[in-house]
């Protein structure tokens, strides 16, 4: 119903930035709970730079327009899809903070999280707007 | 990944760090025990943490799925441990405990506690569990916010 409309994917992306923020609150919290465990490494969450430049392909001209005269041929240029981009975990398994192997920095990761939240927060409320917005025009 | 997965891996965080602050009471409370059922002066404990998946053993940014165990589920307690490190000796030759015989005469096996180390382990434990219930605070403030939904 409001797949082609900008509604439709405003919610689309605030639904996935959620997930996201769900994810990584996930990670940062197993990151927190074994900040004194020898030997972890921390992990983190790659996502909003994919995104971006999954959005940024749509704009996008092809330098070199090609024509393909068969579905199966690959194509010179397509735009990336956003809807297909995933959360990435990386394992940041190079540096170590301290002497039992572990390289989690509390203070680090009680930013992360807060950054994290208020990130949430907002989506939620863009998302809180979005309906309103919907609820303002079928009241009329 | 649940809604209140994070919730869950913050208690997994309080219970351990709680138990550590357990262990480190216990050990401060027998710093000066000097008979246990197992014969000799009492030996600290020390709790032993590991996360609640194992993390690869292959050290890559990015692994192969058949080699991911999903994202850290949190932390455990593998086991608690004795510390085998020699016992503090003390001369004091009246006491019930000394030894009667050998080089040593005269001297207590009082406990290899050392209230310093245990005190800072305390700050730190105390410090995880509060880092620990912050994020089961943010985790909940989160979620509020998004049953506002549609309010």
């Amino acid at each position: 119903m409001f797949e082609s409309s900008t509604f439709g994917k405003t919610i689309d992306i605030l639904h996935k930035g959620m997930d996201v923020a769900v994810l990584r609150r996930q990670v940062i919290s197993d990151n927190i709970a074994n900040a004194d465990v020898p030997n972890f490494k921390r992990s983190t969450i790659n996502f909003e730079a994919s995104l971006k430049k999954a959005l940024e392909s749509e704009k996008l001209e092809p330098l070199l327009p090609m024509t393909t005269t068969d579905p199966q041929h690959i194509k010179s240029f397509a735009p990336s899809d956003y809807r297909l981009v995933e959360p990435r975990r990386v394992l940041d398994y190079l540096t170590t903070a301290k002497n039992n192997g572990n390289n989690v920095d509390a203070e680090q990761e009680m930013m992360d999280s807060l950054t994290n939240q208020l990130s949430y927060t907002l989506q939620a409320q863009a998302v809180n707007f979005e309906f309103n917005q919907v609820n303002l025009v079928l009241r009329g | 990944m649940g809604l209140f997965t994070s919730i869950n891996i913050a208690a997994s965080g309080l219970a351990a760090e709680r138990l550590r602050s357990d262990v480190i009471a216990d050990n401060i409370a027998n710093a000066s025990t000097t008979r246990t059922p197992e014969g000799g002066p009492f030996k600290r404990s020390r709790v032993i943490l590991r996360p609640m998946n194992a993390q690869p053993y292959f050290r890559l940014p990015f692994q192969p799925e058949s080699l991911d165990s999903g994202a850290g589920q949190g932390v455990r307690v593998a086991s608690i441990e004795k510390d085998e490190s020699p016992a503090r000796l003390v001369y004091d030759p009246t006491h019930p405990d000394a030894i009667k015989t050998g080089p040593k005469v005269g001297y207590v096996e009082m406990p290899n506690v050392n209230i310093v180390t245990e005190m800072v382990d305390l700050i730190a434990a105390s410090r995880a569990y509060e880092a620990n219930s912050t994020m089961a605070d943010g985790s909940k403030a989160m979620f509020m916010k998004a049953l506002e939904i549609g309010r």
